[in-house]
C-alpha cells in the first residue's frame, strides 16, 4: 500500500478526537442525542484506524515505516556557557510520533476501551457537552502518549488525561466525587512532577547531539527525542567518532552512574505511582469507587497501562542495566501488589473496591513479566497490560449497568441477579473467570508466561506468586457469586436484563477476550519484535560493556 | 491407512459446535438443544469407536498433529493432538458415557425451565474432556484441564438459586485450583528443565525413561509431587477430596458423567500419561501409593455412615479413585487404567440409577426410602449389577480390575494390600446397605413420593440397560489368565500373572462385606441400621460428620484468610492511609508557612530577596573555590 505511505496516518489518528472535541464545542448544549452520536462516531475513527494499522503492521521491521515528526519548538541557550564560542546552543523538541510493537498493542486498546465507553456512556444524566468534549479530550491524551516520541510531547499528552480525567471524575462522579478528583489529581500531579525532574536530566544528558550547521560550525543540540536519547543511552560512546573541535575535547555525554540510578528511580516512582504499585496504591480506590463507570472503564482500562507503559518505554528500554540490577525488587514488588491485592479484594464488601483491590492485584502480574527479564516474560507483561484493560473495561461496563438497576453494588445487598438478568449475569461471570485466568480467556496468557519467564531466574519468588491465581480465585467467585447466584432478592425480581446498547460494548469487549485467550499470537507476534530487538540490544551491550 | 485415526481432532470439535449451536439458539430452542447435545455427542461417539477399532490392530503407529499456539523468539508453546491406544480407550469412554447421560438427560431434565444451559455446558464439557484426553503436551493438557473444571463448576452450580448449590460450585472450583496451582508450577519446572523446552508426552517419557539425563533426582521427585497435587485435587484425594461430595449438589446426571466417570478419573490419566517421572522417583511413587490407599479405606468408612444416597457414591467414587492411585502408585499404570476403565462405566451407571430414584422419590436421603425394588424394578435391577459390581463380585467387570490391583499390592506390599482388603470390604458394606434400604423392605417415610413411586420413563432406563451390561462384561478384556487389555495398553508383552490368595481374598472380602451388610442392615431392617450405631457410637458419629475435615478446614484457612484479610485492610486503611494523610497534612502545614511570608509588607519580602541573593553568592563562590 505505497500510496498510503506519505499520508500521515498517525497524526490524523491522533487529530480525530481533537476535531471531535472542536465539533462538540460547535454543538447546541441541549441536543443530548447529537452529542452523543458525535463524540461516538469520533472514537469510532481512531478505533478502525488503529485496527488497520494492527492488521498492516509489518511485525518484521516494527512499523518503521511509521514515524512521523516535525520540528516543533526550538529554545536557544545563552552561549557564553559555551566552550566554544562559535557553537550555537538550542533545546529541540519535536513533534514525533512513532509507533512499534509495544505501543500498537496499546494504541488499539485505547480505541477499543474508548469506543466503548462513549457507547456506555448513557449514564450521564447532564452537562452532555461538557462531558463530551473531556471525554474526547481524554481520548485525545491518552492516544498521544502512547504515540508521542519525544518526552517533552509525551509529557504534555500525560498531563492532558490528567487534567481530563480530574474534571471527568469530580463533576459526573458519585458522592464524593471531589474528594476522590482532589486525591487523583494531586497524587497524580506528584508523579508527574517527579517524571519531569526525570525527562529534564534526560534531555539534558542522554538527548545531548552535535550536528554540523550549514556554515560549518557545531550546532549543540539538547534534544527531548526518544530516538536521540534511546541511541545515547543506548551507546554512550558514539561521541568519541567526533572531530575534537566538535565536542570540546571531552566526551560530552555525561551521564554517572549515580546519575543513571536517580533517573531511574525516579521514573520508577513516577510510573509506580500510576501503575500503581504498592504502597503508591490508595489514590485509585477512591477513584474506582466515585468515578461515573464509563471514566473508570478508561481509568482502570488505559490508564493504569500509561503507567507500564512509561515503565517498560522509559524505565526499562532506557536503563535496561539498573532495571535488571533491581530485577529483584521490581519482582517482590509484584508479588507483594499480587497478594496483597487479591487478599484486600477477598475482604472488600464493595464490589468496585473489590475490582480496585484485583486491578492492584493485576498489575502485580505486570511487574513480575517485567522483573523476569527475558522475552517470555516482557509478552507476559505486556499481554497482561491489554488482557487487564479488556477485562476491567467490561467489568465497570457491566458495573455500571447493574448500578443503574440496582442503585447498589455493595455485595451484602446483591444476591441472585442472574433470574432477572441472565445475560448480564453470564457476561459477568465470564469476566470473572477472564480476571481469574481460565485459560481460553486473555487473562490466562499473561499469567501464564509472566510466572513462566520470571521462573527462569527466580524460582521461589514465582512460587510464593503462585498462591496468587488461587487467591484470586476466591475473591473472584466469592463476589460474582455473590452477587449472580444465590437465592433472588424480592426488590431485584422485576429489573430488566440488558438493552441491545449496552449489551453491544459487552459482546464487543467479551469477543476480544476469547480471541487473545484462544489465538494469542494475534497479540505476541507483533510485541515479538520489539521485544526481541530491545532483548537482542540488551544482550550486545552486556557482552559488550 | 489410519483415515480415522487422522481425524481424531474433529472429535472434540463436534460438541464443541454443539456447544456453540445451543448458545446461539437460545432458551427457546428446547428440544433442539437435546436433539443436537444428543446427536453430536453419538457422532463424536461413533467416530472414537472407529478410531478405537483402528488402534487394535497390531502396531498401529501413534498419531500426532497440532500447531503453534504462541511463539516467543526461539520459544514456541504447541497446542497438539495425540491419538495412542491410551487416548483412544479414553475417547471412547468419555463419548460412550457422555452419549448414555445426553439421552438420559432428556428425560432426567425435562422440566428445567434452563435445559438448554444444561445441553450447552454439557456440550462444552464434553468438547473440554476430549481436548483433555487428546492432548499430547502438558500445556495443552492444561488448558484442557482448566476448562474442565470449570465446566465442572457451572454444573455443580447449574441451580443456582441454592445457597448449597452456590457453596458447592464455589468450594469444587477452589479446592482444585489448590491442585492446579502445584500442576501449574510442575509445567513451569518442567518448561525450564527439559531439553528444547518441550513439555510433550513424548518427550518426557523419553527423557525420563533413561534415567540418566539432566534432570536431577531432586527436581524430578518435586516435578513428579507438584503433578499428583493436581491429580489429587481432580480426583477427590486425600486432602483435597472435600470438594467431591459437595459437587453433589449438581444434577445426578452430571455426577455420573463428571464426578464419577470422566474428569474425576483425569488425576488418574495425568499420572498414567506421565508416568515415566513418577517411576524415576521412588518417593513420589509411595508418596501415590499410600495417598491412593489411605484415601481408598477412609473415603470408604465415611460412606459406611451417610444417609444421602449421592453422597454416599461420592465418597464411593473417591475411595475408588483411591484404588486406582494406589495400583499406579505400585508401578503398575495399566491396573489403574483398567479399573478407570471398569468403574466409569459401573459408577456411572449407579449415579443414574441414583438420579432414577430420586427423580421418583424426590428425596436423596435413604433413611427415608425402602421397598422401591418392586415399583422401579429396571432400576433396581441394574443398581443390583452396578452395586456387585462395585462390590468385586466376579464375574463382574469391577472384580477384575480390583482384582488386578489387589494382585500388585499383595507382590509389592502386604501392608496396602490388607488396607487395600479392608476397603474393599468397606465397600461391599456400605453397597449393600445402600441397596437393602433403598429398594428391600418397606417405606419408612410416609410420604406419598415413596409409595407411589413410579419406575423412571425409557429414555433414562434405556442408557442404565446399557451401561449394566457394559458393566457386567467390561472387565473381560483382561483376566488372570488373559493379560491383553495391558499389553495392548502399554504396548508391551505384558505376563498375565494371576495370583490364587489374592482372588481368594478378594472374593472373600467382597462376599463378607455383602453378608455383614445384610446382617447388619437387611435382618432388622427396621431398625436400619442403629445397632451398629448403638454398639460404636463415637466412631460412627466421627464417621458421619466425615472426621471433621472441612471444619478444620474452615477454622484454619478460610478463617485464617478471614483474618489476614481484616489484618491488611486494617493496615491499609491506617498505616499506609494514614502515612498518605501525614503527608498531606505536612504539604499543608508547608503551605501555612510559605503562606504567613505572603504578608504583604514589602520589608519582609525585600528581606526574603536578600537572603537569597546572599545564599546564590555563597553557592557561587564555593563552587569556583572548589573547582
Amino acid at each position: 500500500m505505497s500510496f498510503l505511505q506519505d499520508i500521515p496516518i498517525l497524526s490524523i489518528l491522533l487529530l480525530v478526537p481533537l476535531l471531535g472535541f472542536i465539533v462538540i464545542l460547535c454543538l447546541p448544549k441541549h441536543r443530548a442525542g447529537w452529542l452523543k452520536t458525535a463524540a461516538v462516531i469520533t472514537t469510532l475513527i481512531p478505533l478502525a484506524l488503529s485496527l488497520w494499522l494492527y492488521a498492516d503492521y509489518d511485525n518484521k521491521h516494527g512499523g518503521e515505516g511509521y514515524d512521523e515528526s516535525a520540528a516543533w519548538l526550538q529554545i536557544p541557550i545563552n552561549k557564553e556557557t559555551a566552550t566554544n564560542a562559535d557553537t550555537e546552543m538550542v533545546f529541540s523538541f519535536q513533534y514525533a510520533l512513532g509507533l512499534d510493537g509495544l505501543s500498537l498493542p496499546l494504541l488499539l486498546l485505547t480505541g477499543i476501551v474508548t469506543a466503548m465507553a462513549a457507547l456506555a456512556a448513557f449514564h450521564v444524566k447532564k452537562r452532555w457537552k461538557a462531558f463530551f468534549s473531556w471525554f474526547l479530550l481524554l481520548e485525545f491524551g491518552m492516544l498521544g502518549v502512547f504515540l508521542a516520541r519525544d518526552v517533552f510531547l509525551f509529557f504534555i499528552f500525560f498531563e492532558i488525561t490528567l487534567v481530563a480525567t480530574y474534571f471527568l471524575i469530580g463533576i459526573w462522579g458519585y458522592y464524593n466525587k471531589e474528594k476522590a478528583a482532589n486525591r487523583f489529581l494531586i497524587y497524580n500531579g506528584l508523579g508527574s512532577a517527579i517524571m519531569l525532574i526525570a525527562f529534564v536530566m534526560l534531555v539534558n544528558t542522554a538527548g545531548f547531539r552535535i550536528e554540523e550547521t550549514a556554515a560549518g560550525a557545531y550546532q549543540y543540540i539538547y534534544s527531548g527525542s526518544y530516538a536521540d536519547i534511546a541511541a545515547n543511552m543506548a551507546d554512550p560512546n558514539a561521541f568519541v567518532n567526533l572531530p575534537a573541535e566538535a565536542t570540546g575535547g571531552v566526551n560530552p555525554f555525561q551521564m554517572s552512574d549515580g546519575m543513571m540510578w536517580t533517573v531511574f528511580i525516579l521514573l520508577l516512582v513516577a510510573f509506580g505511582i500510576k501503575l500503581p504499585i504498592f504502597p503508591f496504591h490508595t489514590w485509585m480506590l477512591k477513584v474506582h469507587q466515585e468515578a461515573p463507570p464509563s471514566v473508570v472503564m478508561i481509568h482502570s482500562g488505559v490508564l493504569l497501562k500509561m503507567g507500564a507503559y512509561g515503565l517498560i518505554r522509559f524505565g526499562l528500554f532506557l536503563f535496561p542495566e539498573q532495571a535488571r540490577e533491581w530485577a529483584g525488587v521490581l519482582a517482590v514488588l509484584g508479588v507483594v501488589n499480587l497478594l496483597y491485592g487479591a487478599i484486600l479484594a477477598f475482604r472488600q464488601n464493595e464490589f468496585k473496591l473489590v475490582l480496585a483491590y484485583s486491578s492492584i492485584s493485576h498489575m502485580g502480574i505486570v511487574l513480575i513479566g517485567l522483573a523476569a527479564f527475558n522475552e517470555i516474560g516482557l509478552q507476559g507483561a505486556i499481554f497482561q497490560l491489554v488482557s487487564h484493560g479488556l477485562i476491567s473495561a467490561l467489568l465497570f461496563l457491566i458495573v455500571g449497568s447493574l448500578y443503574e438497576r440496582t442503585g447498589t453494588t455493595e455485595l451484602t445487598e446483591l444476591g441472585g441477579l442472574a433470574r432477572s438478568m441472565p445475560f448480564m449475569s453470564g457476561v459477568l461471570l465470564a469476566a470473572g473467570l477472564a480476571s481469574l485466568g481460565l485459560p481460553g480467556l486473555s487473562g490466562f496468557v499473561g499469567e501464564f508466561l509472566s510466572l513462566l519467564g520470571l521462573f527462569e531466574s527466580m524460582r521461589w519468588v514465582t512460587a510464593v506468586a503462585v498462591l496468587g491465581i488461587i487467591l484470586t480465585a476466591v475473591y473472584v467467585l466469592r463476589s460474582v457469586l455473590k452477587m449472580t447466584f444465590g437465592p433472588q432478592k424480592e426488590t431485584f425480581a422485576a429489573l430488566k436484563d440488558a438493552r441491545f446498547i449496552e449489551a453491544l460494548p459487552m459482546i464487543v469487549l467479551l469477543a476480544f477476550i476469547v480471541l487473545l485467550g484462544c489465538y494469542p499470537s494475534a497479540l505476541t507476534d507483533t510485541v515479538d519484535f520489539s521485544v526481541d530487538g530491545f532483548m537482542k540490544l540488551l544482550l550486545a551491550t552486556r557482552s559488550g560493556g | 491407512m489410519d483415515t480415522y485415526t487422522n481425524i481424531a481432532w474433529v472429535i472434540p470439535l463436534l460438541p464443541l459446535a454443539g456447544f456453540l449451536v445451543i448458545t446461539a439458539l437460545g432458551r427457546g430452542f428446547r428440544a433442539a438443544s437435546v436433539w443436537v447435545g444428543s446427536a453430536l455427542s453419538l457422532a463424536s461417539f461413533v467416530l472414537s469407536l472407529l478410531v478405537l477399532i483402528e488402534r487394535l490392530k497390531p502396531n498401529a503407529v501413534d498419531y500426532n498433529n497440532g500447531f503453534d499456539w504462541i511463539r516467543i523468539g526461539d520459544y514456541t508453546l504447541t497446542i497438539g493432538f495425540e491419538v495412542t491406544n491410551l487416548t483412544a480407550l479414553m475417547l471412547v469412554v468419555v463419548t460412550l458415557v457422555g452419549f448414555l447421560v445426553n439421552v438420559y438427560s432428556a428425560g432426567y431434565m425435562k422440566d428445567d425451565e434452563r435445559i438448554t444451559v444444561f445441553y450447552g455446558y454439557v456440550s462444552l464439557f464434553s468438547f473440554s474432556m476430549l481436548g483433555l484426553v487428546l492432548s499430547d503436551n502438558m500445556l495443552s493438557f492444561y488448558l484442557f484441564w482448566e476448562l474442565v473444571g470449570v465446566c465442572s463448576f457451572l454444573l455443580v452450580g447449574f441451580w443456582y438459586a441454592r445457597p448449597a448449590a452456590r457453596a458447592a460450585a464455589k468450594k469444587a472450583f477452589i479446592v482444585t485450583r489448590i491442585g492446579d496451582a502445584g500442576l501449574f508450577l510442575a509445567i513451569l519446572l518442567l518448561f525450564w528443565y527439559m531439553p528444547e523446552h518441550s513439555l510433550s508426552f513424548t518427550m518426557i517419557e523419553s527423557v525420563f525413561d533413561h534415567q540418566g539425563g539432566t534432570i536431577t533426582a531432586g527436581i524430578t521427585t518435586l516435578i513428579a509431587l507438584l503433578i499428583f497435587l493436581g491429580a489429587v485435587g481432580k480426583s477427590g484425594q486425600f486432602p483435597l477430596h472435600v470438594w467431591l461430595p459437595d459437587a453433589m449438589e449438581g444434577p445426578t446426571p452430571i455426577s455420573a458423567l463428571i464426578h464419577a466417570a470422566t474428569m474425576v478419573a483425569a488425576g488418574v490419566f495425568l499420572v498414567a500419561r506421565t508416568f515415566d517421572i513418577f517411576q524415576a522417583s521412588e518417593a513420589a511413587m509411595t508418596t501415590v501409593a499410600y495417598v491412593g490407599a489411605f484415601t481408598a479405606i477412609f473415603a470408604a468408612t465415611i460412606a459406611l455412615a451417610q444417609n444421602d444416597m449421592k453422597r454416599i457414591l461420592a465418597y464411593s467414587t473417591i475411595s475408588q479413585l483411591g484404588f486406582m492411585m494406589l495400583a499406579l502408585g505400585l508401578g503398575s499404570w495399566t491396573a489403574g487404567i483398567f479399573h478407570l476403565f471398569t468403574h466409569a462405566f459401573f459408577k456411572a451407571l449407579l449415579f443414574l440409577g441414583a438420579g432414577s430414584v430420586i427423580h421418583a422419590v424426590h428425596t436423596q436421603n435413604i433413611q427415608e426410602m425402602g421397598g422401591l425394588g418392586k415399583s422401579m424394578r429396571v432400576t433396581a435391577w441394574t443398581f443390583a449389577i452396578g452395586a456387585l459390581a462395585l462390590s468385586g463380585i466376579p464375574p463382574l467387570s469391577g472384580f477384575w480390575s480390583k482384582d488386578a490391583i489387589l494382585t500388585v499390592a499383595l507382590e509389592q506390599n502386604p501392608l496396602l494390600f490388607v488396607v487395600g482388603l479392608a476397603a474393599a470390604f468397606c465397600t461391599a458394606l456400605y453397597m449393600t446397605r445402600l441397596f437393602v434400604l433403598v429398594f428391600l423392605g418397606k417405606p419408612k417415610a410416609a410420604k406419598a413420593s415413596i409409595a407411589g413411586a413410579k419406575e423412571s420413563p425409557a429414555v433414562m432406563t434405556a442408557p442404565l440397560i446399557a451401561l449394566a451390561a457394559l458393566a457386567v462384561i467390561a472387565g473381560f478384556v483382561e483376566t488372570p489368565w488373559n493379560g491383553w487389555f495391558a499389553s495392548w495398553l502399554s504396548d508391551e508383552a505384558g505376563a498375565s500373572h494371576g495370583s490364587a490368595l489374592a482372588i481368594v481374598l478378594s472374593i472373600a472380602a467382597g462376599m463378607l462385606g455383602i453378608v455383614s451388610g445384610w446382617l447388619l442392615f437387611g435382618k432388622r431392617r427396621e431398625r436400619s441400621g442403629a445397632g451398629f450405631a448403638e454398639r460404636m457410637p463415637g466412631l460412627v458419629k466421627l464417621a458421619e460428620n466425615k472426621y471433621y475435615i472441612d471444619e478444620g478446614y474452615e477454622a484454619v484457612f478460610v478463617k485464617g484468610l478471614r483474618g489476614l484479610g481484616t489484618a491488611l485492610a486494617a493496615f491499609d486503611k491506617y498505616v499506609i492511609g494514614g502515612a498518605v494523610k501525614l503527608a498531606g497534612v505536612c504539604a499543608n502545614a508547608a503551605g501555612k508557612l510559605a503562606l504567613r511570608l505572603q504578608n504583604g509588607q514589602v520589608q519582609t519580602y525585600s528581606l526574603a530577596a536578600v537572603l537569597g541573593i546572599v545564599v546564590i553568592v555563597i553557592a557561587i563562590i564555593g563552587r569556583r573555590m572548589l573547582s
